[in-house]
């Protein structure tokens, strides 16, 4: 066999075999989270360019030890799953490296972090001052984990006292102006509704390049032509305008009319418009 | 427009108001919201009544307001 053809059948095999492996050790691997998973990266890559260039290795070393670094660390994890020493000692534990606001220098040393290096990490956290920190841990994987302190997080409807709204997560349904049925099933739709959407935006399916349904059921696409002005869903602004309104129009009513009766019912009315519509706007908003 | 005109807008309005409210309560997935748009839509119900009892009141009273 000349050497070409050996290096493109050995780096087919090469690619197949890795494949298999990363299937076996699945996604944890990919996200090199401890130090098995980091160092059996490592390795087996370099294992795998190794024979496949180096042509005087053996072909069937190369697999073993690509398949020791892939069984092993496949054992330890099923280990470490089991107990919390083993998962300790081998993906190891992370260290606290600012606590109640201030800075713990000696975990830094130890695990041999520079001041500067520490900065970096909290800016690509977007903190830019060490004062606005805290809680601060560096993970096993060396990735830096913040807890601001609560004055400098971000305000959440909680902190406004805001009612509490459960949204549930969007629905892709058209792709490449394909619709793909099963998500729309599963957004609680059919095909009958969608043409219908698309017909009140006044756009073909064939033209739709992304679709997706919010959890309160409204259809928001992206079309092919971008030089199209697709209209944004109105009818929620506008229910709650139209409230407003009526609301207006009651109080207006309940000053203009003499009789007493009649006042009292467009009084209490305009007062259950207006708490009706204090309860919606979080929902109508948006 | 005359009291009686103003008086049946708003009333058409209403019920512009709970049509959306029930397309929503149909539309929406969240239980929750369901609910909610369920509940403010028969609230609607109730002011309907209340203004369509007061312009029958009104006509009553002023023949010239009838009519629609």
């Amino acid at each position: 066999m000349p050497g070409w053809l050996e290096v493109v059948v050995r780096g087919v095999l090469f690619l197949f075999v890795l494949f298999l492996t990363t299937k076996l050790l699945g996604k944890k691997q990919l996200s090199e989270l401890s130090f098995f998973e980091y160092v059996s990266g490592i390795t087996i890559g370099s294992i795998a360019a190794e024979v496949m260039m180096g042509l005087e290795n053996n072909i069937w070393h190369g697999i073993i030890g690509v398949a020791i670094f892939a069984v092993l660390p496949f054992f330890v994890e099923i280990l470490s799953l089991h107990s919390k020493t083993v998962r300790d000692v081998v993906e190891g534990k992370g260290t606290v490296l600012i606590k109640d606001g201030k800075i713990l220098e000696d975990n830094l040393k130890k695990e041999k972090y520079t001041t500067d290096e520490l900065l970096q990490l909290l800016r690509g956290k977007d903190v830019f001052q060490a004062d606005e920190v805290e809680y601060a841990i560096l993970e096993a994987d060396g990735k830096l984990s913040v807890m601001l302190k609560k004055d400098n997080r971000p305000i959440t409807r909680k902190d406004l006292d805001l009612p509490s709204i459960n949204e549930k997560e969007p629905h892709t349904i058209i792709m490449d102006g394909e619709i793909f049925d099963e998500k729309l099933a599963s957004a609680g739709k059919n095909r009958a509704w969608l043409k219908t959407e698309l017909a009140k935006q006044n756009v073909t399916i064939e033209n739709v390049f992304l679709g997706q349904v919010d959890s309160s059921g409204q259809l928001t696409i992206d079309v092919f032509d971008d030089k199209i002005e697709v209209p944004k869903p109105q009818d929620k602004p506008l229910l709650l305008a139209n409230m407003k309104k009526c609301q207006a129009d009651l109080e207006l009513f309940a000053l203009a009319t003499e009789s007493e009766k009649a006042k009292r019912l467009y009084a209490s009315n305009a007062k259950k418009l207006q708490e009706s519509m204090d309860v919606l706007s979080p929902h109508l908003k948006g | 427009m005359t009291v009686g005109a103003d008086l049946k807008q708003c009333l058409a309005t209403i019920k512009s108001i709970e049509a959306g409210l029930s397309a929503l309560a149909i539309n929406t997935n969240a239980a929750d919201e369901q609910k909610l748009f369920h509940e403010q839509m028969l609230t609607m119900e109730e002011i309907k009544h209340d203004l369509m009892q007061r312009i029958g009141e009104v006509e009553r009273e002023e023949e010239q307001y009838k009519g629609f």
